[in-house]
């Protein structure tokens, strides 16, 4: 007979789930608000949104430490608030953008500030857990909301990014749930802290079951970082959806994958298995190499920008691979700066959208369209300039910093050589943000009526990226709290 | 004069700032007035300067990242006292001659953006804030040479962009490697370069960082082989491009060689110090040759500009106390030269549109005046006595004279291919018949010229007859850098050799 399970309140730890508990009740509120009134404004449900995320937020700060919840399935500690901060506030940033000069589609939907909503509470989970199983859940309920919303765009090119983003997605979830029962085969468990024990304490044998699930679980991550070979989705996907949630994609998931790979590949690192580093130093300079060549040849801002990202996530991935506090706040510090750039930058052309594609057949941002920008549009030029600039990793602006932190943790784990591949993609990466610029300052313009590059601006936009460019441009100076911050919560949480 | 580097390093900026709202009309006097009380502050500076100090004078000192040890770290010694000086003075100069009238006002803030990043690049202390300024110059001369410049000029701008941002990626590693190294040995990070300075290197570390360094360095001089993109982006740039890129922008590679790579890797430098001679003589005689070569009047002064680095460069890798205070000298003089020859190429191009040497004949007929501050310019750029250009070549020469004759031989040799290529080019513009009708009805120097050239005339004069006030100065930091290179040195050889050079002129 089953003996009757006590549990006390206290044990279940309901502060942790308190941040995703807001925001799930934010979504069934909107939900039930649709069901009486259809014809509320988008201004009051991106309204009633960002209060909800407001709200979310508030709840996640008061968090502190490593805490475990609901029988260990949660763990909520330093990265995992991190992550959570990083992801709330760039979706904060996004869903203003909702509030564009031209009317779409999918914003009158009520169903898009839910999936919204419901997409961020997956992220939460999917970084407030060292289990396979609720990683699994999170990493599913955040990517089919995300499928759906890019659909939601409703244009043909939207569909094909959707279905191609969810069959690889699809496929990635496959290769997740491969690896998840490979290590619970060979542990009992799918708990990490769990994994972690049970195959140091057997000395991480049988090696070939081992490499199985790591490499499964890398090509997992892989998607969802876009690392080489499983990039190919990324132009595609950030070509055909809304450039918001191109730039949402291109930082969102990508910091959740990133906790999940700190969180697993911690379990090898610290056993110094040399080969898991191989492969991550491997992966990490194909993906630099590759996606900084490719990107040179694109003739879409919007395409270069995607590359751009891979790029970037190549970057981080060598302070990946070296798995020292350093070397993770610098991960961390890396995509906060990162992260208010490249959201930035895709608001400006997300400014820049326009019904037709006028200047070329094929790409709504070819690079003509942008010539002598400065001389039409001198504001907006300029603005895009910074953001190219500090993409590029130019000093003072706030990515340099970022690039700075996790060059010298690559130096101070001894790869110089690793450093100098960096270096030497950077040096790469300048060209094709350059070329942008050479088009924006130095060619004449195609057309007098500036207006065509503002037409989808307002003011909330206008915010929104004057927000990411006082903070880019001023780096300097928030760089230390930052820096700081990120430390002590890595620290806290033994990374 | 608390803060006045502060003030000197972001005055320009504000100005930028403010700069967006003055109109078109008045962009051009506003930009002359900017640069004229950005110039007097950096004579105030020199007013305050304490010639009887060697080291870091109105140091100013704030942490940015503690935890990182980046820190907002300015300070000035004799060495960069002049640059600084030399910066201002040429952007007042080119701002006072420009002409363009297209885009104005954009043309004027971006040069004095530029203007900031080459005062912070001088002035820097802190190894990561030097390089911010460093990266940070590049960007007002892409945009100077691509929207204002003529022919192929986007690809001259990013040429030079990509050259030097290329060129400079290698040196951030060995910044961030020797920000490690010093943690190491210390327990705290720190980029200052005072820090720095009290580092000792074990040797074989020193020759990797020395040649990160390096290549940075040499893209921006630029030397042999790295220095293909120099006539390029003169040929394209416009006057004032030219100007500001030859009279400063050159000169951050030389300073950045005598205030890092001497004092920080002193052992490397001597271990180096006959490969990088060899490049420098190659410079000077190479580039003299192909000077003689050309048919553009610009691409002659681009040429000759590299051979007189090459001749810098030497001096810097004298290691003795003449032939380093001769370089910084000669990057002074060179900048005032250099300024003033592609000002007047300028003043020439204005009137024809052409460039081209076959062009003109005989031009000392109808513009006396032209015709006699060109003369002058000139002879202080072939390094004729009692001008400008002689105390630093000579003084570069003489120092390197201790370390090898026969090299020394062979770099004066540049002098005299010097003075082949320029007096040929001056012949064949300036005497002759007058045959071409479009030169005849050639206007003569105007007012907005002649204000700008005048100063650059009597500056050549002045400091090649009494050169002492400047030389002092800048000999007393240079000196005290020599004695901190040997007592770093690791290797009994560097010891010999900064012994051997610097015995006879007594420095120690």
């Amino acid at each position: 007979m089953l003996s009757p399970i006590s549990v006390s309140l206290a044990n279940l730890n309901m502060a942790l789930l308190a941040p995703m508990a807001i925001l799930s009740f934010g979504a069934l509120i909107v939900i039930c608000i649709d069901l009486f009134n259809k014809n509320l404004d988008k201004s009051f449900y991106v309204m009633l949104t960002l209060l909800f995320i407001l709200f979310d937020f508030t709840a996640l700060i008061g968090l502190s430490g490593s805490k475990h919840g609901f029988f260990n399935m949660m763990l909520v500690d330093g990265i995992s608030i991190l992550a959570q901060g990083i992801i709330l506030i760039s979706s904060a940033l996004i869903i203003i953008t909702a509030l564009s000069n031209k009317p779409f589609k999918e914003f009158k939907k009520a169903e898009y500030y839910a999936l919204f909503m419901f997409m961020i509470v997956g992220f939460q989970f999917m970084v407030a857990t060292d289990n396979l199983i609720l990683i699994f859940l999170g990493l599913e309920t955040a990517s089919l909301s995300l499928y759906t919303l890019i659909a939601l765009h409703n244009r043909n090119k939207a569909f094909e990014a959707a279905i191609k983003y969810f069959t690889m997605g699809a496929l990635a979830a496959g290769f997740f749930a491969l690896s998840s029962l490979v290590f619970y085969a060979l542990t009992g468990s799918v708990e990490l802290s769990v994994i972690e024990k049970v195959l140091s304490a057997r000395n991480y044998a049988p090696g070939v079951a081992i490499l199985a699930g790591v490499v499964f679980m890398l090509i997992a991550l892989g998607f969802k970082l876009s690392v080489v070979p499983t990039h190919t989705w990324t132009p595609d996907v950030y070509e055909g959806s809304s450039a918001p949630l191109a730039g949402y994609m291109s930082v969102v998931p990508k910091i959740a994958g990133l906790v999940i790979a700190i969180r697993f590949l911690d379990i090898f690192l610290h056993a110094h298995i040399v080969w898991v580093q191989d492969i991550l130093i491997f992966l990490a300079v194909i993906t630099m190499f590759l996606a900084n060549i490719t990107a040179l040849v694109q003739e879409d801002v919007k395409r270069m920008l995607a590359f751009s990202s891979i790029a970037h996530a190549g970057f981080v991935l060598t302070a990946l691979m070296i798995g020292s506090t350093q070397a993770n706040s610098a991960i961390f510090l890396y995509w906060i700066l990162f992260m208010f750039t490249n959201i930035g930058a895709f608001t400006m052309l997300w400014i820049a959208r326009h019904k037709k594609n006028l200047w070329d057949s094929r790409y709504q941002h070819p690079f003509t369209k942008f010539s002598g920008l400065v001389k039409v549009s001198p504001m907006m030029a300029m603005i895009m300039a910074v953001f190219m600039f500090t993409l590029a990793g130019m000093p003072p602006f706030s990515v340099f910093w970022g690039k700075l932190y996790l060059i010298s943790s690559v130096v101070d784990s001894g790869h110089i050589v690793l450093a100098v591949i960096m270096v030497i993609n950077s040096a790469i990466a300048v060209y094709y943000y350059t070329k942008l610029i050479v088009y924006m300052f130095l060619k004449d313009p195609i057309t007098e009526d500036g207006n065509i590059y503002i037409a989808n601006s307002s003011t909330p936009i206008k915010v929104v990226v004057g927000f990411s460019l006082a903070f880019t441009v001023l780096a300097s100076i928030f760089v230390e709290p930052i820096l700081t911050m990120v430390t002590q919560l890595m620290q806290s949480s033994g990374f | 004069m608390e803060h006045i580097l502060s003030l000197i390093v972001f005055f320009p900026l504000v100005a930028v700032f403010f700069g967006f709202i003055v109109s078109k009309e008045s962009a051009k006097t506003f930009g002359v007035t900017v640069a004229l009380v950005e110039f007097l502050l950096s004579i105030v500076l020199w007013i305050g300067f304490d010639k009887s100090n060697a080291g870091f004078q109105f140091v100013e000192y704030v942490p940015l990242i503690s935890q990182f040890g980046v820190s907002y770290y300015l300070g000035v010694d004799g060495i960069s006292l002049f640059l600084v000086i030399l910066s201002t003075f040429m952007t007042l100069v080119s701002l006072i001659s420009l002409n363009i009238k297209k885009d104005i006002k954009n043309l004027v803030i971006t040069i004095l953006f530029l203007e900031m990043t080459l005062v912070g690049v001088f002035l820097s202390l802190d190894m990561i804030l030097f390089y911010i300024f460093w990266e940070l110059s590049l960007i007002p001369m892409l945009y100077i040479i691509g929207a204002w410049g003529s022919g192929q000029r986007i690809y001259a701008a990013i040429k030079f962009f990509l050259y030097t941002f290329a060129g400079s990626a290698l040196m951030l590693v060995g910044i961030l490697y020797l920000g490690y190294q010093y943690y190491i040995a210390t327990g705290t990070w720190s980029f200052s370069i005072p820090d720095w300075y009290l580092l000792v290197l074990p040797f074989s570390t020193q020759l990797w960082l020395f040649g990160a360094f390096f290549l940075a360095f040499a893209v921006k001089v630029p030397m042999f082989p790295f220095h293909t993109w120099l006539p390029y982006a003169h040929g394209q740039a416009p006057t004032v491009g030219s100007i500001l890129l030859a009279a400063v922008m050159l000169k951050m590679g030389t300073y950045a060689f005598i205030r890092f790579s001497l004092p920080l890797f002193p052992d490397a430098s001597v271990y180096f110090l006959y490969p990088v001679a060899i490049i420098a003589i190659i410079m000077v005689i190479y580039a003299s040759m192909v000077a003689y070569a050309q048919e553009d009047m610009k691409q002659v002064i681009a040429y000759s500009s590299i051979s007189h680095m090459g001749i810098i460069v030497l001096g810097t890798f004298a290691m003795n106390a003449e032939g380093i205070t001769g370089a910084i000298f000669l990057m002074l003089s060179h900048g005032i030269v250099s300024g003033a020859l592609f000002m007047l190429v300028g003043v020439i191009y204005d009137r024809r549109h052409t460039k081209m040497i076959s062009e003109f004949g005989g031009l000392a007929t109808i513009m006396p005046r032209y015709a006699a501050i060109f003369g002058v310019v000139m002879m202080a750029a072939v390094g004729l006595p009692l001008t400008v250009g002689f105390v630093g070549e000579f003084l570069s020469l003489l120092g390197f004279y201790r370390v090898n004759w026969f090299m020394t031989l062979l770099a004066g040799t540049g002098i005299i291919l010097g003075a082949v290529y320029m007096l040929v080019l001056f012949k064949r513009a300036f005497f002759g018949k007058l045959v071409k009708a479009e030169n005849k009805a050639l206007k003569d120097l105007d007012k907005r010229e002649f204000t700008a050239l005048i100063p650059l005339v009597a500056l050549v004069v002045v400091l090649g007859v009494y050169p002492k006030p400047i030389l002092n100065t800048i000999d007393i930091s240079v000196k005290k850098m020599i004695v901190l290179m040997e007592k770093k040195a690791v290797l009994p050889d560097t010891r010999e050799l900064l012994l051997r050079v610097n015995s006879v002129g007594g420095t120690k």
